[in-house]
């Protein structure tokens, strides 16, 4: 009934709904401001000054944050006259030694792996984008394992699970917080900053209009 | 804040185009295979998305219960060996005064798991037979699953540090037990599970109503 009119307008200029495929015209919207379905509400997309720049700026502090976390001391444990500093790498590898490789290997990817391949995929994406270097096809997969990861890196979270872990094992040692745990925190911080500073639609647009 | 009011009144669907799930792009139905703009695979609705996400929820409730019979952390030390289940370690905590953090473990551990395994399965069940649901309240349902989820991996890090950590021998020897692997499981499948589920499906009801 409708849907003779869809025909004559170009793809370009039309929007879908990501969570419930509604069709809407694309409009120009304010600086700052942002576009919500009419029907149920979810983001169609925004318009984020300086996003790619500050995007970048983030990821690069979420990069030197999470490198510092993963060799600065994490943790140190003080028990009847014996105390020991590990790093969050000695945490991983001493659960691999111990035969503990699954939860070794798990925790390494959701801490560390895949939250510094994600930021390297924003960093190289965003970098080329900022200097005008040219759109790569590569840079769409990147964006696309970039966007893929982001439920998967989970720095705050284990950052819950380590001030629960200092409660809990508070009767049989003391546990204290050594500059890693800090620098996580930064990292966890980065992470919503990116996640302030990102607009999704604008980077894809950019990826996708030069070639198309 | 502003809604757009340039609506088509249709959905892409309807309209004979398919959104690709990452750059946004619009495509003619059917013949697309893959995007011309970013190459991802193009697909007007996930495919078999009811199915897919039963078959992970499944293996994610079947994960969960071994997870909760099994030891996730035994402690080793000279005045004993103890061993702790999920809710025997919250129960422990609570006794020993740390009753916020026994919460914070209580509902990352067992209330979200069984509020996602209730919440998928309702939705899922709701969506193949038709229940009368607003299709607002789904919405935000399903908005819940996808954030919810991850965290409740905490017990799985608490664990993995104090295993790591907590190696001194005779004195006291942390390891983590069977059912914290099972646990992981069990998140990492319902975490699948949640994002098998097309939100859209939500609201293709709405036309078959009318």
């Amino acid at each position: 009934m409708k849907s003779n009119s869809s025909r004559k307008v170009s793809f370009d200029s039309l929007i879908a709904c990501a969570s419930c495929d509604w069709l809407h015209y694309r409009t120009m919207i304010e600086r700052g401001s942002r576009a919500s379905c009419s029907r149920c509400g979810h983001e169609l997309y925004t318009r984020k000054p300086f996003s790619v720049d500050r995007t970048l700026a983030a990821s690069l502090a979420g990069v030197v944050f999470l490198l510092l976390s993963l060799s600065l001391p994490f943790l140190s444990l003080s028990t009847g006259g014996i105390s020991s500093s590990i790093s969050i790498l000695d945490a991983v590898g001493a659960l691999w030694l111990s035969d503990m490789r699954w939860l070794g290997a798990l925790s390494l990817a959701l801490i560390a792996l895949l939250p510094f391949v994600r930021l390297c995929l924003l960093i190289w994406v965003m970098f080329r984008l900022r200097y005008r270097l040219g759109i790569l096809p590569s840079m769409r997969a990147a964006m696309r394992w970039a966007e893929t990861l982001e439920p998967w890196a989970m720095a705050e979270i284990f950052m819950v699970g380590v001030v629960v872990s200092l409660v809990k094992i508070a009767d049989l040692a003391t546990l204290t917080v050594g500059p890693a745990f800090w620098a996580l925190l930064g990292l966890v911080l980065t992470t919503s900053l990116i996640s302030i500073f990102f607009c999704r639609d604008s980077v894809w647009q950019l990826l996708t209009t030069h070639s198309a | 804040m502003a809604t757009t009011d340039n609506t088509l009144g249709i959905t892409a669907q309807q309209a004979g185009l398919a959104r690709c799930d990452h750059c946004g792009a619009l495509h003619r139905l059917p013949g697309t295979e893959n995007c011309r703009l970013c190459g991802a695979r193009v697909q007007s609705r996930k495919h078999n998305s009811l199915q897919r996400t039963w078959a992970f929820l499944i293996v994610g409730l079947m994960a969960y219960i071994p997870a909760n019979l099994y030891p996730i952390m035994l402690t080793k030390s000279f005045s004993g060996n103890t061993s702790d289940t999920i809710l025997s370690g919250v129960v422990t905590l609570a006794q020993s005064g740390s009753v916020f953090v026994a919460i914070i473990i209580f509902v990352a551990s067992v209330v979200i798991p069984v509020a996602k395994f209730v919440i998928i399965a309702g939705l899922a069940l709701s969506l193949h037979f038709q229940w009368a649901m607003s299709e607002h309240t789904r919405h935000i349902l399903h908005t819940i699953t996808e954030f919810i989820g991850r965290w409740s991996m905490i017990d799985v890090f608490v664990v993995a540090v104090l295993a790591a950590l907590i190696q001194l021998g005779a004195i006291l020897t942390i390891e983590p037990g069977a059912g914290i692997n099972a646990f992981a499981l069990s998140v990492v499948f319902t975490m699948f599970s949640a994002t098998s589920l097309d939100p859209r499906l939500i609201w293709d009801g709405v036309e078959h109503g009318e």
